[in-house]
């Protein structure tokens, strides 16, 4: 049930993310209309919550903002029809599979007057939020070098494996890191990838992890992991920011506030799978942006950041297939 | 009974003796739809540390000299936050005057004085709530649930750890005659009221307890240590380490942790580990940055809510009673050496 002031929001797209995106809506008391090529019934019912419509000008009709949660590769597309309905959007990350098209989404939102935030969902961990501060306020004094990893089992929707559709795992996954590493360290001159597949098997796809080297304009380094694994493999990630006067470290792993072992397989020795004990992040990051949609405070990403972390992913994969550094060129405040 | 239901709701703090008085005030201007006024009639008393309408102003908060204005502002509810063995007056007036309570735990500094308080509260239908924040903590519900849900079995046994620094910036938490004791009084009752939540009240029924004062000698005028074994009616036994054990640089303030143990199984609780860790060289010192929820916060919203829909906030004045007996008859234990029964009334 949508409350007095709660917004009313087209949610298109109804897969993996969208599942985090209409629990934090009804959280926040949003009237959410689901509009999806596929699964919008199983969606609302799994989540008791939100209105199937059946099709896209009808989640519009009325709507405060669209969140735009499908595959990346219709990202574009359906931005602009949101723009075309004089809408503002929340647009899953990556914002477009090239920053050239990014960069177009940002200068659509720029022309019609409407709002593009980029869902870099990593800035609104409470984790990465607190050392971010840290970091931010000099705590570490400059930065030398950064380290990212994040790990977890290969998304098995046949979209992700395919790079022309999903940009491959830099574009989908690593991205959260490249974004967070340029938002503490600043901006990048010089991007190194390398890439390891191990061969698919009859039941299941290969596992992938991508490395890359940044080099940030401070002369910063960066160094972010990006790994799809084995299925059921448990989701980790870790940070360390080292700089002239200390660092700061985490890894999703430790420091579990409730650990169960009741003998039973898989359970043991374990933080509660899906359980962080503070606000779920989505919800943190869709109340700040829809916020921000209406005109209050700001929120701590915008659409430049968008374009900026595609940028980046997009040089790594340049640099996966020519094996050699790809040099970034300063780009014009905003500029794609 | 007492139905004033005002809008906004009026929410007083009476003394800023403890210094939880500034999350509960932070947390309170933060709710909408509350409004907020602040006494510390006692800063007097604490010559050199901060209190009274300074510290008020730093907070953002109106101030009024004395209880008697705050109580004739008629507020809906009261937040007590004096010394403990202050707690008592503090509360009586406040239920007096028509108000509802959020007393700073402990509840009291003695039994007599924790059960007065609760019969002067439940004689005019004033609701009396303890601040227990840890009972707040999303990872200790989570076990709760658990424990509810039968995943550990039969609890039969539970380790209790509660340890922090020498409280700092207020001397009265080492003065025995205003805090009532020291770390045994200070600390024990927070793993107390878990345990509580998790037995469902289950009645203590035998305690021992032994104290030193090796930390801080000559700093503090009560015991900086101490180990509490509490028998439970139902068979479960908890030993609870309340020490001030917690080195002056070390990075954080403490911390609280369980390990329960039942028939089927064995949780680990430790309720604030949530952190970034990391090293500053400036400061020759470990770094620990918390990130985990804001238990005050919750504590003062189940208090307002409570208030606004008209029902019995929880932790309530039996859990307190109950707590202040386990500490009184730790004392009793560890001046004679040996275990000491609980008879409830």
């Amino acid at each position: 049930m949508r409350t007095e002031d709660g917004p009313r929001v087209a949610l298109i797209g109804a897969g993996g993310i969208a599942n985090a995106h209409i629990d934090a809506w009804l959280t926040l008391g949003a009237d959410v209309r689901v509009y999806s090529h596929d699964g919008a019934d199983e969606l609302v019912a799994a989540h008791g919550g939100g209105t199937v419509v059946d099709s896209r000008a009808e989640a519009f009709d009325g709507a405060d903002v669209v969140d735009v949660a499908t595959p990346t590769y219709t990202h574009g597309e359906v931005v602009r029809a949101a723009f075309a309905a004089g809408l503002d959007v929340i647009c899953e990350k990556p914002l477009a599979l090239t920053s050239a098209e990014a960069g177009e989404l940002v200068e659509a939102a720029r022309s019609a007057g409407l709002a593009l935030y980029p869902a870099h969902v990593v800035r609104f961990f409470p984790a990465y939020a607190a050392m971010r501060e840290h970091v931010a306020a000099g705590g570490v004094g400059e930065i030398a070098v950064q380290r990212f990893t994040r790990l977890g089992a290969r998304p098995v929707k046949p979209w992700f494996a395919d790079p022309r559709l999903s940009g491959g795992i830099v574009m989908d996954q690593m991205i959260h890191d490249l974004d967070f590493a340029r938002w503490t360290a600043g901006e990048v001159v010089r991007v190194f990838a390398r890439q390891s597949v191990t061969p698919d098997r009859t039941d299941r796809l290969g596992v992938v992890s991508a490395q890359v080297v940044l080099t940030h304009a401070s002369g910063a380094l960066s160094y972010v992991t990006g790994t799809w694994a084995a299925p059921g493999s448990a989701f980790r990630t870790t940070f360390e920011v080292a700089g002239s006067e200390g660092f700061v470290r985490h890894d999703s792993a430790e420091h579990a506030p409730l650990r169960l072992d009741t003998g039973a397989a898989g359970e043991s020795h374990g933080l509660l799978p899906g359980t962080s004990f503070t606000e779920d992040p989505y919800l943190t990051e869709l109340r700040e942006l829809a916020t921000a949609v209406r005109g209050g405070a700001p929120a701590r990403v915008g659409a430049e950041d968008g374009v900026a972390a595609v940028r980046l992913a997009e040089a790594a994969n340049a640099s996966l297939l020519s094996g050699d550094a790809v040099e970034l060129a300063p780009t014009l405040e905003g500029a794609a | 009974m007492i139905a004033r239901t005002t809008t906004p709701l009026r929410i007083g703090v009476a003394s800023f003796a403890h210094t939880h008085a500034v999350a509960y005030v932070r947390n309170l201007l933060a709710l909408p739809g509350v409004e907020v006024l602040t006494t510390d009639p006692d800063h007097g008393d604490r010559p050199g540390e901060s209190g009274g309408a300074a510290m008020a102003r730093d907070l953002g908060a109106d101030y009024v000299e004395t209880l008697d204005e705050l109580l004739a502002w008629e507020p809906d509810g009261v937040v007590v936050c004096s010394e403990n063995a202050r707690h008592r007056p503090y509360v009586e007036r406040a239920a007096a005057a028509g108000a509802h309570v959020l007393c700073e735990k402990p509840l009291a500094t003695s039994v007599a004085d924790a059960e007065a308080m609760v019969a002067a509260c439940a004689e005019v239908g004033a609701h009396l709530m303890v601040a227990f924040p840890v009972r707040f903590s999303p990872a200790f519900a989570a076990l709760r649930e658990r424990v509810a849900d039968g995943a550990l079995g039969e609890l039969c046994a539970v380790t209790g750890t509660n340890n922090g620094q020498l409280p700092a910036g207020r001397a009265w938490f080492a003065d025995p005659a205003l805090a009532g004791g020291g770390a045994m009084t200070d600390h024990t009752v927070h793993v107390a009221d878990l345990m509580d939540a998790l037995l469902g009240g289950a009645e203590p029924r035998s305690v021992y307890a032994q104290s030193n004062q090796v930390l801080h000698a000559g700093r503090a005028g009560a015991e900086t240590a101490g180990l509490v074994s509490i028998a439970y009616d139902g068979g479960v036994v908890v030993t609870v380490d309340c020490s001030w054990s917690k080195p002056d640089d070390y990075p954080t303030w403490g911390g609280l942790t369980l390990q329960v143990v039942g028939s089927d199984g064995v949780a680990d609780l430790d309720a604030f580990t949530q952190r970034v860790d990391g090293f500053s060289q400036p400061r020759r010192s470990p770094l620990w940055l918390p990130y985990g929820t804001d238990l005050d916060g919750l504590l003062v919203a189940e208090f307002v809510d409570a208030l606004r829909t008209g029902r019995a906030p929880q932790p309530d004045g039996a859990v307190g009673v109950r707590t202040t007996r386990i500490v009184e008859a730790a004392y009793a234990s560890a001046r004679r050496g040996h275990p000491v029964d609980i008879v409830s009334a």
